[in-house]
């Protein structure tokens, strides 16, 4: 072990190219997961931390929010089941908004979110009807507390009281205001495609869901309806698959380079056997040395991965690079480096002492 | 040429897992490039295949057709910009559909005037009456075949395909072109509380230049009349929707990993078989081999390499290019494979260069000392 040590040490040079292609994939797998999780993350947060059960659309909605319609008798249905303390009403219109002071084509991309039972992160009680809370990303361009939006071609006035975190949606800001905000805003800016009284996309239900069932509606759970969400499902599995591939790549680059070094150093560990060496000891020295590349990989592709979720511009890459994401990266690198030095496993087995000491003298 | 087969030959597992390395990275680069273009084509086929030249957004829905707006005043506005030949309303929704037995998501949009959002077509004929589409040719066999019916729900309308346009997708699914009436229809059946006699407003208006008027002066008459309009040519108006500069930069980030990981994989194999192989190139160096033809060697080596691998990853990478990802139909990209085979082949090659230089540096008369290119 400490011979594998001593040997990165004394030449690192031998092992420099190897440990740059493994920081590049390294930084592959890195930039492919943070491009996963942005993807996914500003698509589905305002989902995600909806705190009931289920979230119930319209049978037939393939559960999207602007196809579903819950009406008021259905809601009702819903009231008597789980009580009308834990059914509240959600729905959501996507418009342009404007900024005071901003130019005449300067606008932002939001999502107001009409709410009764609050989702994570957002006050339980719903604001005065045209106040809203707004994502903390829509500071980033430039909506700031007490400032007043214009939302959509109607430009109907909404005053932002407060930011809250983490409720990105389909890739927008969101803002949260009561149902009646929703709806004033949806009807004033689409009269062609208007909400009645009473009518809602969704509701969020607290309580045991699996004996309910209401006519013209299906319940999903939220883990279901993040699912559901346009896109999400296929991104998952795309991006999964491209990730298993890499790692297959990273297992053949770390045991080809393992192979070839191991074939360079057959004469040395034929006299090492021949002193004692044990097999294990010498096959231990390079996974040794396979894991240290790869850590000392993971730690400068992680680096530069971290380095680019700061400098990379809002807007330009959903690219978001969590904790969690960086340490699945290493450890399925050192995996990938684990099992590609085991191809050098048989080659160390081989090595018959007498006749490498034979080649060598 | 005889010593670089005949190293191979004796190497085949070596050689073999290089081999694999790179045709799992060519794979992975076309079958992205595949993925790139099919959900491009996805997200803004039906803009880029329909037929208004010039295609007029509410400033408010920031080039997002389904977004956008026009009110009966922005309507009036546009009609009185000089330079306009033709105008007909656009709309656009997406509605939950069951095709085949199956409920799906469909995006429809309803033009009013033939030749101005129209779609372009590959089959059938456009639609006229009421419940008639034209579907686009890439979901003809998921159910949007001519003839075949699309029930609209909730409310049950029934929608017949009559025609099929050219790679016409919107919002990454089954996608249908109707007429403004029709959409009505749709929109009444999804929406009870939507009037049938209330006419949806248009989300943007096809326009076409009068004689004499380019397309670029009347995008920029349109948008110097009022701040609330945003006229983009159809070419512009597929490649500024929100998503598709993100998509282009996201891929090509990956790209350049991926190209830069495959010289280097190959730099690195030959290098480290140059320096194993040290003791035997200076001997063959000293018994008269030139050091060209020692390069040459190597040089043939590294195409095989990178010829044998580029070949098994486009074999990998073709039926995978006939399948659809979802609502994404993926294509054989014949333009990719031959760029990146250019592109891959000249970077490995430069890439092996090092490995050559070391060949060229061998001096025979340290045959007699032990020394070569390995130090």
């Amino acid at each position: 072990m400490k011979l594998a040590l001593r040997e990165l040490i004394r030449r690192p040079q031998r092992f420099a190219t190897a440990t740059v292609i493994l920081t590049l994939i390294a930084l592959l797998l890195m930039f492919l997961g943070g491009l996963l999780d942005g993807l996914i993350n500003s698509s589905t947060e305002a989902v995600s931390a909806q705190r009931g059960d289920a979230l119930v659309f319209s049978e037939k909605s393939r559960s999207s929010f602007p196809s579903s319609r819950i009406d008021a008798d259905q809601r009702a249905a819903y009231d008597d089941a789980f009580g009308a303390d834990n059914v509240g009403g959600i729905g959501i219109a996507q418009f342009g908004g404007r900024l005071p002071d901003a130019g005449p084509r300067d606008l932002i991309s939001i999502a107001l979110f009409g709410y009764e039972l609050a989702p994570a992160g957002v006050p339980d009680d719903p604001p005065v009807d045209g106040e809203v809370y707004a994502d903390s990303v829509l500071e980033d361009e430039g909506v700031t507390e007490g400032m007043t939006l214009l939302l959509g071609p109607a430009r109907v006035p909404v005053t932002v009281i407060g930011f809250v975190d983490d409720v990105n949606y389909l890739s927008q800001g969101t803002l949260w205001g009561s149902l009646t905000t929703w709806r004033t805003v949806q009807n004033a800016n689409r009269p062609d495609d208007p909400i009645a009284d009473g009518v809602v996309q969704s509701l969020v239900v607290r309580g045991e869901i699996a004996n309910v069932s209401v006519d013209g509606t299906r319940m999903l759970t939220i883990d279901e309806s993040v699912d559901a969400l346009p896109g999400v499902k296929e991104q998952r599995g795309t991006f999964g698959q491209i990730i298993g591939v890499t790692i297959v790549i990273a297992i053949v680059v770390v045991g080809l380079f393992f192979a070839l070094i191991t074939v360079e150093r057959i004469g040395l560990y034929g006299i090492l056997k021949a002193i004692g060496a044990r097999s294990r000891t010498l096959f231990a020295g390079v996974l040794l040395q396979a894991i240290v590349l790869t850590l000392i990989a993971s730690v400068v592709a992680g680096v530069i991965a971290a380095l680019l979720d700061r400098t990379i511009p809002p807007g330009a890459i959903p690219f978001d690079l969590s904790l969690g994401r960086l340490l699945t990266s290493i450890a399925l690198l050192l995996l990938a480096a684990v099992i590609g030095s085991a191809f050098s496993l048989r080659r160390v087995l081989r090595v018959d002492p007498a006749s490498a000491i034979g080649s060598v003298i | 040429m005889f010593l670089a087969l005949k190293e191979m030959r004796r190497a085949k597992v070596r050689f073999g897992m290089l081999v694999a390395a790179v045709a799992l990275l060519v794979f992975l680069i076309l079958f992205q490039q595949s993925l790139q273009n099919g959900l491009l084509r996805s997200f803004v086929g039906a803009i880029e295949h329909q037929t208004a030249p010039v295609l007029v957004y509410s400033v408010d829905g920031q080039k997002v057709l389904q977004a956008s707006i026009i009110t009966p005043d922005l309507e009036a506005t546009i009609a009185a910009v000089d330079g306009i030949g033709r105008s007909g309303a656009i709309a656009q929704g997406s509605f939950a559909a069951t095709v085949a037995d199956e409920l799906v998501d469909v995006s429809v949009i309803g033009f009013e005037t033939e030749g101005l959002g129209s779609p372009e077509l590959n089959a059938g004929r456009l639609p006229t009456a009421l419940g008639e589409v034209v579907a686009s040719d890439v979901d003809a066999d998921a159910g949007f075949g001519v003839g075949e019916s699309v029930l609209i729900e909730p409310g049950g309308l029934e929608l017949t395909v009559v025609g099929l346009a050219p790679e016409s997708q919107l919002n990454a699914g089954p996608t249908m072109f109707a007429t403004l009436e029709t959409y009505q229809a749709v929109l009444a059946a999804r929406n009870p509380d939507a009037s049938a006699s209330v006419a949806p407003l248009p989300n943007v208006i096809g326009v076409e230049p009068a004689a004499g008027v380019t397309t670029t002066e009347l995008v920029a008459a349109i948008n110097a009349t009022s701040d609330d309009l945003e006229a983009l040519t159809r070419e512009d108006a597929a490649q500024q929707t929100p998503g598709v500069a993100q998509v282009r930069s996201s891929f090509l980030v990956i790209f350049l990993l991926y190209g830069i990981v495959v010289p280097l994989i190959i730099g690195l194999f030959f290098l480290i078989v140059t320096f194993q192989k040290a003791g035997s190139l200076t001997l063959l160096r000293a018994i008269g081999a030139s050091a060209s033809r020692l390069v040459s060697s190597l040089l043939i080596q590294v195409v095989i390499v990178l010829g044998a691998g580029y070949l098994l990853g486009v074999l990998l990478y073709t039926p995978i290019s006939r399948q659809r990802l979802g609502t994404i139909p993926l294509e054989f990209e014949t333009k990719a494979v031959i760029v990146w085979a250019v592109l891959l082949i000249g970077l490995g090659m430069l890439a092996s260069l090092v490995s050559a230089r070391r060949v060229l540096r061998i001096d025979p008369i340290e045959a007699t000392t032990g020394a070569g290119a390995g130090r």
